[in-house]
């Protein structure tokens, strides 16, 4: 029995990381431009396919080791999913800011940008899946009956440590404070010397970056990637995001992991056909009573 | 001349706002645009701020002038970092997450590496003891006098040569207003050069050296300090006969 709760635990937090990677850029963009980007679970599927041409060259064109390939594929997917995230919010996000449009239009401009890069995606490298290869030995371990590999512990200490490199920027650092200062008040922001784009396009360069590590992982993980990847993964993050509190790096770790625990409770009970309506009416009924989430705080609109 | 408006005239949308105005601030002087509500005195500000729109008005005509050069194509974020000006706008607009410290923090975010900011922040709480009680609190916690005093010093810890206030006295007590107001005087003593906007007309020219009366745009009075109160048109409209 207490096999099976930690055998289950792993796997939860191993399947939580994944929406928490995710969910911490919805939360980061929130949390600076109370912006929506839902575009973020396609910038993660990006990301995944970036990782797969990275390690495809250098593994199978240079003939790299696996482990080469694997430290070259981290800051490289970083790097250029970032770009990406970056590259949204200056054609798509930042000429509507600039004319003062309402949030709702932005919104609807994520979802577009979300579309595009599915279909761009489809368009470019057609329907068939693609199979990234392996880049390390998987190792499974068994330690007093229960068993887990060193990709799935590498997840999980992934997950936590950008946690806490995330906490450490957005509470200790100047630029942190920067953000959160944007989230009270971006008209005060440039009275302190502070560029306001320059915040926001490393917010996106964090959210992204970040995203593009998920993909990384999750490609390594579960080596089938398609275009829509990333479109139920992005939903489901950000429902994580919004149960544990939007705009709280906390509440966005949190809720990862909630969710993930929830889905694998699910599976180890019931047919995992009933996974996503029992997980999400679970959601539901935790929003019904607490509407802001977690770590949420009831704001007004000032008018 | 530190800083000089020269026919300034702005937009919000199709509505114009300031139809030609013309001041300026030297260097070490206390200069106040008084005014009614509407007049364009934040909007002024907000323009020699180099804030953009919608809140902030859009230069149509004319030039704003810092030391000579014109300032019409500076970021805002520049302005403070460059030019060293800072306002301390209207409503205060201090960042209430964030805590006393953080904010002033905060206003550092553009100081050369090199700048004795605990030499800066002990200025500011020398100035505003309050604030060093509560350096840890959130601000938005703060009484109002207590936020004000927050937008002056965090302003103050830009490291500006020019201060730009906003309606500092608004929604103090009494008692407040003359405690920040001669605190502003010391200021200025000290080397500040200060640009008031007001609507508290006698308090702003008890404190001005020179003054520049704004109506619906346009200035209708200018002069020094003792001129202007002595002046019976601004007397009738402004310091209440």
């Amino acid at each position: 029995m207490l096999e099976l709760i930690i055998q289950n635990a792993i796997n939860a937090l191993q399947w939580g990381s994944f929406y928490a990677l995710i969910a911490l850029g919805y939360t980061l963009v929130y949390g600076v431009l109370t912006l929506i980007n839902f575009a973020h679970g396609d910038v993660f599927m990006v990301g995944a396919y970036i990782a797969f041409f990275v390690a495809t060259f250098f593994l199978v064109s240079l003939g790299v080791p696996g482990w080469v390939v694997l430290a070259l594929c981290v800051p490289l997917t970083m790097i250029l999913t970032s770009l990406v995230g970056v590259t949204l919010e200056r054609i798509a996000y930042r000429p509507l800011r600039n004319k003062g449009a309402h949030r709702l239009y932005v919104v609807i401009t994520a979802l577009m940008c979300g579309l595009i890069l599915q279909h761009a995606n489809l368009a470019i490298f057609g329907a068939s899946r693609k199979a990234f290869p392996p880049l390390i030995q998987e190792h499974v371990y068994n330690v007093g009956g229960v068993s887990f590999t060193n990709l799935k512990v590498a997840v999980i200490v992934t997950a936590f440590l950008v946690f806490l490199i995330l906490h450490w920027i957005v509470t200790r650092t100047r630029v942190g404070m920067a953000m959160r200062a944007i989230s009270y008040d971006k008209f005060a922001v440039p009275l302190m010397g502070i560029p306001l784009d320059q915040i926001i396009v490393i917010t996106f360069v964090l959210g992204s970056g970040f995203a593009g590590l998920a993909g990384l992982l999750f490609a390594m993980s579960y080596p089938v990637l398609e275009p829509y990847m990333g479109a139920l993964i992005g939903w489901k993050a950000f429902i994580a995001a919004v149960v544990g509190g939007i705009g709280d790096i906390r509440g966005a770790f949190l809720g990862g992991f909630l969710l993930g625990a929830i889905e694998i409770l699910v599976v180890a009970f019931f047919p995992s056909t009933l996974r996503d309506l029992i997980a999400f009416t679970v959601l539901l009924v935790i929003l019904t009573f607490k509407p802001t989430g977690f770590f949420g705080v009831a704001k007004t609109t000032k008018i | 001349m530190m800083l000089s408006v020269e026919n300034l005239e702005v937009k919000y949308g199709n509505i114009q706002a300031l139809h030609g105005i013309s001041f300026h601030v030297n260097a070490g002087e206390i200069v106040t645009l008084i005014g009614a509500n509407g007049a364009g005195k934040t909007t002024s500000l907000y323009a020699i701020a180099r804030l953009t729109p919608p809140e902030a008005p859009r230069v149509i005509g004319g030039d704003i002038r810092f030391q000579g050069r014109s300032i019409l194509t500076t970021r805002p974020s520049d302005v403070v970092k460059q030019l060293k000006m800072a306002l301390s706008p209207e409503g205060r607009r201090i960042f209430g997450n964030l805590t006393v410290m953080e904010n002033l923090k905060l206003a550092t975010f553009a100081r050369d590496k090199d700048a004795d900011l605990e030499r800066e922040y002990e200025r500011v709480f020398d100035l505003f003891p309050r604030l060093k009680e509560r350096r840890h609190q959130r601000s938005e916690s703060l009484s109002g006098g207590e936020q004000q005093m927050l937008a002056v010093g965090r302003a103050l810890m830009t490291g500006c040569r020019l201060l730009l206030l906003d309606e500092p006295s608004m929604g103090l007590a009494p008692v407040l207003k003359y405690e920040l107001f001669r605190k502003l005087k010391r200021l200025n003593e000290e080397g500040m050069t200060i640009l008031l906007v007001e609507q508290n007309a006698s308090l702003a020219l008890n404190l001005a050296h020179r003054g520049y009366v704004l109506d619906t745009g346009t200035i209708v009075a200018e002069g020094t300090s003792a001129q202007l109160i002595n002046n019976p048109e601004v007397k009738k409209a402004y310091l209440g006969g």
